[in-house]
């Protein structure tokens, strides 16, 4: 197809894209103790969400206290002053809500789910275990083995979770990004509960987070909750910045990792900038090119034409510093790490010499639009994707205009940044398999 | 993550924790039409305008309870072929041109049924739903990609077996349902696959792919009127000589606890379930014992949540849950631990459950469950892809959309009486199958307390 066509196409989507939904219906406005707070109203069910994004995650750690954000999301359910233990999960649940949270490298997120007839019940929990925790050290040590049991079914269940740990290890040196956010398992044993209340008087202060709430809700409703809830808690002073700097990685670093495994997985990585960088659109386009969809580049030749590997994919996440691009197989029958691993590296190859059509750059696009549809089609997807444009982009009006930032990348630019970061002296490969190849054996 | 317990089953209220009475309006089902072609085809059309999206899904009569022991996963095997090329679009063809477009097509088969999925854009409809067409009523099942997909299914059996997690289900449901259809491991085993070959498929297509015993549902942005009569021109052609409904046997009774023990010489936890026979998707109690699952082991909350990980931190999760299909189904207790907290975690969540049956539920927990899953029901159906699947499931288990409408009514109409009546009905009390995969060494001996062992290796073919 021609190009000329191509982005006709795409501004005919785009404009379709602002009859459906515009940056002007989320509200947004800041409590005077610095909690900003934003509001989607969508009546299409009588239910509402609250997603409480909290800036602190496992790059706020250092060697002693790993995992003590994740830690701390487990503790935050475990009991504060007007609700004690177990009482924010049964008067919740109670009032025909539910709830999970998560923690990633940079942040920690809490989500609640409730109809939105109970949306003050939801903010007077929040604001009770925001205001007043109460760390019980009985549930702490219980919490320990509910954590250590995480951390071992993760690894018992997931290849790649073994892999990526060691691969991150290795890749980082100096950067807190280094460990995995669950942490060291003698960190999860010692912490102690000091160390618990340093976290929370440093990180959860209203300031450093940000507040999500879609739904059938009002405005006025939402603001009136916000100030009489959330707004008497005290701010706090901003946490100290993360100031290490991953200095440049220099030449190539390998890992292995013994497992009993069928076949050998192979992890590679390579250092990208953090999300706000100008080169993000670029390379989130090409992690696409690379493997969404049966007729990406590494899932045809890998896994359909050759049979190299039985699955693909590559992952790139959202980052406050620069952090790592993904490339992880699983190999076919019969099939080395050594062959997985140059194949991979043939397809990368590929794109830094020939670069990738038109057709596959406009495909990327209509993917990226479909994928903004189908998160509006849910206050969920609102919410969560509300929080994170705001968090990692600056701003959440940019998640309204990811299509037009996703339409300005052309194949140059997909060229330019594979060449400029699928370096060998800038990657880390990883293989777990089931022991070592002898010394001087040959690949098939 | 705080827990991974899926959400189970979820309902729509306004009130509660105050007295006050709101004025409330039950969750009702979008207003859908359903026809009939005139090949016996079910059609199901459901306009939803929120966003320019259409959700496509179609079921057939071909799951894995279709499969014959020597090529086991064949049904599988065969809906996941129907989009490796068709009469006018060879494999990349579907590919490419559906997803240049943003939009998806996939195909697969469960234990009952098998199906044929999409999602893409309301302007590239014809498109994309002229290849569903293809696929569906001309499949070629090339012999070339047949062989490739096979083979890397073959690789992808040992692959599973490295998480404890993707294969429990498997193991049990083949230990409580044995030879019975129920048994069948959808993905089939690593010899039976190797027996499938091209012409398999071609006659498992003809004889079990059926217009008469089949749906399509479309969900989104579109015009009932004109995409009823898309419909009929693309799917109103499918002609078929299939036999039609396999009647099956019905399911095995077990008059003895026991326990299956798969050795996984490398774990350092054991995986297991604790269970026994559970209820058809067609149940008129489904909502009720839903409800009390919710207090059982369906929320964070639950007993078996609050007891072997709030109390105790033997778990990251515990919960119970029901699999319902035609004839019946499966009820399991599941969860795992380190494997020297084998036999504690099990005493503890068979203990925990007993109080089912011992003590029974009071008004609040149950009003807290009420509440609960009425609360969470309406997300459940917010989606394109979720209320097709509403649609399809109501095809295939035979209840309607009464399940949606009355659902706040159902739940409503729960007291504690009639609770303890569903708990004597349907939750197990004896007679507990166990399937526990984990080092044998370390729990082969404890594993004989619970009833007469068999073992197997997590390694040999098969489940």
């Amino acid at each position: 197809m021609k190009k000329i066509l191509l982005t006709v196409l795409t501004m005919h989507m785009a404009s379709m894209l602002f009859s459906q939904s515009k940056a002007e219906d989320v509200k947004s406005f800041m409590l005077k103790n610095g909690m900003k707070v934003m509001v989607l109203e969508d009546h299409s069910i009588p239910n509402a969400n609250m997603y409480l994004f909290w800036k602190v995650g496992s790059r706020n750690e250092y060697p002693g206290i790993t995992g003590l954000s994740h830690f701390f999301e487990h503790m935050m359910f475990n009991g504060s002053k007007k609700y004690g233990p177990k009482m924010f999960d049964r008067t919740m649940e109670a009032a025909g809500g539910s709830n999970n949270a998560y923690t990633t490298e940079n942040v920690t997120v809490y989500t609640d789910w409730f109809p939105s007839s109970s949306l003050e019940t939801i903010f007077d929990l929040e604001a009770d275990r925001i205001a007043n925790l109460a760390l019980d050290s009985t549930m702490v040590e219980s919490e320990r083995g509910v954590v250590l049991s995480e951390r071992s079914t993760g690894l018992e269940n997931s290849n790649f979770r073994n892999i990526s740990e060691e691969v991150k290890a290795s890749a980082f040196s100096a950067h807190p990004y280094r460990w995995s956010v669950i942490g060291y398992e003698s960190d999860i044993k010692n912490w102690s509960i000091d160390d618990l209340q340093r976290y929370f008087d440093t990180y959860y202060a209203p300031n450093n987070a940000v507040v999500v709430i879609s739904g059938d809700v009002t405005l006025a409703g939402v603001k009136k909750l916000a100030s009489q809830y959330f707004e008497p808690i005290p701010a706090q002073p901003a946490p100290r910045k993360i100031h290490t700097v991953e200095p440049e990685q220099r030449g190539e670093k390998r890992v292995m990792v013994q497992k009993q495994v069928s076949t050998p997985n192979v992890l590679i990585a390579y250092h990208v900038p953090e999300t706000q960088h100008e080169d993000h659109y670029a390379l989130d386009v090409l992690n696409s090119v690379l493997s969404s969809g049966k007729s990406s580049k590494l899932y045809s030749y890998l896994v359909d034409e050759n049979q190299y590997a039985t699955s693909v994919f590559s992952y790139m996440p959202e980052s406050f510093d620069p952090n790592l691009f993904y490339i992880y197989g699983i190999a076919g029958q019969d099939v080395d790490a050594v062959k997985l691993e140059n194949e991979i590296l043939n397809v990368i190859d590929g794109v830094i010499e020939n670069g990738i059509t038109e057709k596959e750059l406009q495909k990327v696009k209509n993917q990226k639009l479909m994928e903004f549809y189908k998160t509006l089609e849910t206050i969920d997807g609102k919410s969560d994707t509300l929080g994170t444009y705001e968090l990692y982009f600056g701003d959440y009006k940019k998640m309204y205009f990811a299509p037009e930032a996703y339409e300005k990348v052309t194949t140059e630019d997909i060229k330019r940044v594979a060449k400029k970061y699928f370096t060998k002296n800038n990657r880390t490969v990883g293989v777990l398999q089931n022991s070592e190849p002898a010394l001087g054996e040959e690949s098939k | 993550m705080k827990n991974t317990i899926n959400k189970l089953f979820v309902f729509f209220v306004a009130l509660l924790l105050t007295n006050s009475i709101v004025a409330q309006e039950d969750f009702k089902l979008p207003e859908y039409t359903k026809i009939q072609l005139k090949n016996g085809l079910t059609i199901y059309l459901m306009e939803r305008h929120e966003v320019p999206l259409i959700q496509f899904t179609a079921v057939f009569p071909a799951g894995a309870v279709n499969d014959v022991k020597e090529k086991s996963g064949l049904a599988a095997v065969t809906a996941d072929a129907l989009v490796l090329g068709s009469k006018n679009y060879t494999k990349s063809q579907i590919e490419e041109n559906t997803e240049f477009l943003g939009a998806s097509i996939s195909s697969g088969a469960g234990k009952e049924s098998a199906y044929l999925v999409s999602s893409f854009m309301k302007k590239d409809q014809k498109v994309v739903m002229d290849i569903l067409k293809d696929v569906l009523l001309n499949p070629t099942f090339p012999t070339d990609e047949v062989e490739k997909m096979v083979s890397r299914k073959i690789a992808e059996m040992d692959q599973m077996k490295e998480s404890p997690r993707s294969v429990l289900s498997n193991y049990y449901n083949k230990f409580v349902f044995g030879e019975h259809p129920y048994g069948n491991p959808e993905e089939g085993t690593k010899a039976s696959l190797q027996q499938i070959q091209n012409k398999d498929l071609i006659n498992f297509y003809k004889e079990q792919y059926n217009p008469s015993k089949s749906a399509i549902a479309i969900v989104g942005d579109f015009n009932t009127k004109s995409m009823k009569v898309e419909v009929e021109k693309l799917f109103g052609a499918w002609k078929s000589s299939a036999k039609t409904g396999n009647i099956l046997p019905d399911l095995p009774v077990t008059d003895k606890a026991r326990v299956l023990l798969v050795n996984k010489e490398d774990a350092r936890e054991t995986t297991f379930y604790i269970g026994g026979p559970g209820i058809s998707r067609n149940n008129p109690d489904f909502v009720g014992i839903r409800v009390i699952n919710t207090i059982l082991g369906g929320r964070f909350t639950s007993w078996l949540n609050d007891e072997l990980r709030v109390n105790s931190g033997l778990t990251y999760g515990a919960r119970s849950s029901f699999t319902p299909y035609k004839l019946g189904g499966t009820f399991v207790i599941s969860t795992f631990t380190a494997n020297e907290n084998t036999e504690k975690t099990i005493d503890l969540a068979l203990e925990t459950y007993k109080k089912l049956h011992t003590k029974g539920l009071d008004e609040e927990i149950l009003t807290s469950a009420k509440n609960y899953v009425k609360g969470q029901f309406p997300p459940d159906y917010e989606t394109n892809s979720a209320l097709s699947i509403l649609l399809t499931d109501m095809y295939i288990y035979d209840f309607d959309e009464s399940y949606i409408n009355t659902f706040t009514k159902q739940v409503d109409a729960l007291n504690t009486q009639k609770a303890a009546e569903l708990i004597q009905k349907y939750f197990p009390k004896d007679n507990f199958q166990f399937v526990l995969i984990g080092k044998a060494s370390e729990i082969g001996e404890l594993a004989k307390k619970y009833g007469e062992v068999e073992q197997l290796e997590i390694t040999n073919d098969g489940f």
